[in-house]
């Protein structure tokens, strides 16, 4: 139970700041401009065969979780790092180095979730647009954990800070404007699409639209599970071998 | 590995250290090195630092303190030598270590958006401090830090921040406190309120290594000092005998900063 600590440590600092204009502000104001540009621009057009708004609420829900989740821990470490040396007390801690792990990647989920749940929640009351299915409250939960454990292992990787600016506008700003956010991915070209869906953020746009379990649904969810996984024995393993 | 010890007789004879049985190692470090890409940082250091001493490392800057204070907190690896705390390898059983010792930055790396009360609190969780409500009354009592427990880090003057930063690092009781550059930009008075947090520490019979670039500060509080000139270890001895061993010209003080600059050069790197 001790990563409950490491969990419980972010917590109180994101309790802190979240009060604050700006830093509300800079972890959902691109998602909600993007809302409300597409939803009032576009909103009237057929442009997925369907209730645009809904399905551009539901994308931009996945834009806002990866964004949140990966900027939680990736900063978080990164910075704590560098500038403020707060990383430092973490991993002179007794703490094993799974259980650091396990807790940074919980928090953040936990904003990951929340800012979420925030834009839905702005686009439900601004828009026609139904409730979320619990199927989706899964995705959305399994994201924020795919994306929020990457975040770590960037976090941990990086030689500064500003380094992370290559990983948004090389990874995540395509993802965000190619993996279904904004449109299906069916129109894309079919050489680019076939790439596209295999995206964290294109799995995670399918399953936030999907109502109905099925097979497929089941292979998407484990995929984004076993990346998680796969980014938590990273940073685990990484973190073993810090030194700086 | 010899290392240049300083004699129980004159330990006894300072009056700083009374007890032959502090004459147990709490860090021994062995041939230690790093290296940066081409650039070797450390190279060969090997002393010890016995149970209840204060020991300073000093050095110019460049001369590899940071590196060597984080080698032996455990934030950066050693490439070569080896390295013993309180009896256990400090690279092997690093986890047996990390409960028994406790670090003091030089940079103030609390969180500045937490309260003092906080800051402590969350501290002493993640180290495991059982009954933490208790311990935190008496740390606030003991850094007379009560009136200040429910500001904000970030409001408070620098020398304030120190004191809980030596606070925190005190809450969980550790065995070998390790401070880089503890006073460093403090006002005057601050530099000596926290001086008397160090020799009362060290009364209460905890192991102290502090790094310094104050020679008044090493001569004030430590009973041996290391010297360290472009990761090389120059000397270790007790002020007073380093002192001794500079040859003092017409017009000269008998000082360590006089020493420190005989011996160390003055600049490095």
């Amino acid at each position: 139970m001790q990563w409950y600590y490491i969990y419980w440590r972010e917590m109180l600092l994101l309790y802190k700041k979240i009060g604050k204009l700006g830093y509300i502000f800079s972890s959902i104001m691109m998602p909600l401009l993007y809302l409300f540009a597409f939803g009032l621009g576009l909103g009237g057009r057929d442009i997925t065969g369907g209730n645009y708004v809904e399905f551009l609420a539901k994308g931009i829900i996945g834009i806002t979780v990866m964004m949140n989740a990966f900027q939680q821990t990736s900063l978080s470490v990164s910075i704590g790092r560098f500038y403020f040396g707060t990383f430092q007390t973490v991993i002179l801690s007794p703490i094993k180095n799974w259980q650091i792990i396990f807790g940074l990647s919980l928090a953040g989920v936990v904003r990951g979730m929340l800012m979420g749940f925030v834009v839905y929640g702005v686009a439900w009351m601004f828009f026609d647009i139904s409730s979320i299915s619990p199927l989706a409250v899964l995705a959305i939960f399994i994201s924020a954990f795919c994306f929020s454990a990457l975040g770590l292992v960037v976090g941990l990787y990086v030689n500064n800070p500003d380094a992370l600016s290559l990983v948004n506008n090389f990874l995540l700003m395509p993802m965000t404007l190619f993996c279904g956010s904004f449109f299906p991915i069916t129109n894309l070209p079919a050489w680019i699409g076939s790439i596209i869906e295999k995206l964290p953020l294109s799995i995670v746009n399918s399953l936030v639209r999907t109502d109905v379990l099925g097979p497929s649904v089941w292979q998407d969810i484990s995929i984004l599970i076993l990346i998680g996984l796969a980014c938590l024995w990273l940073g685990t393993n990484m973190l073993t071998r810090y030194s700086e | 590995m010899s290392f240049s010890l300083m004699t129980s007789a004159k330990q006894e004879k300072s009056g700083k250290i009374s007890d032959l049985s502090h004459l147990v190692p709490v860090l021994e470090l062995n041939r230690t090195g790093k290296t940066y890409g081409k650039h070797q940082v450390l190279q060969d250091i090997s002393f010890r630092v016995n149970k209840g001493e204060i020991f300073g490392l000093l050095g110019p800057n460049g001369a590899g303190k940071s590196t060597l204070m984080k080698i032996i907190t455990g934030l950066t690896k050693p490439d070569s030598g080896q390295i013993s705390i309180l009896g256990y390898d400090a690279i092997k059983e690093r986890s047996e270590i990390k409960p028994l010792i406790s670090f003091v930055p030089q940079i103030n790396n609390l969180e500045k958006e937490l309260t003092v009360s906080q800051a402590l609190r969350i501290y002493g969780q993640i180290f495991g401090i059982k009954n933490i409500k208790t311990r935190l009354e008496e740390i606030l009592d003991e850094f007379k830090l009560h009136d200040f427990k429910d500001k904000e880090i970030q409001h408070l003057s620098g020398g304030m921040s120190r004191r809980v930063l030596i606070a925190r690092a005190i809450l969980t009781k550790p065995k070998f406190l390790l401070l880089d550059e503890p006073t460093v930009g403090l006002d005057p008075d601050i530099r000596w309120d926290i001086w008397d947090i160090i020799l009362n520490l060290a009364k209460s019979g905890t192991t102290i290594f502090l790094s310094t670039h104050y020679m008044d500060e090493a001569q004030k509080l430590c009973q041996r000092v290391a010297l360290l000139r472009l990761g090389i270890l120059v000397d270790v001895d007790t002020p007073d005998n380093i002192i001794k061993k500079v040859k003092i010209t017409d017009g000269q003080t008998a000082s360590l900063e006089t020493a420190f600059i005989k011996l160390l050069g003055g600049c490095c790197a």
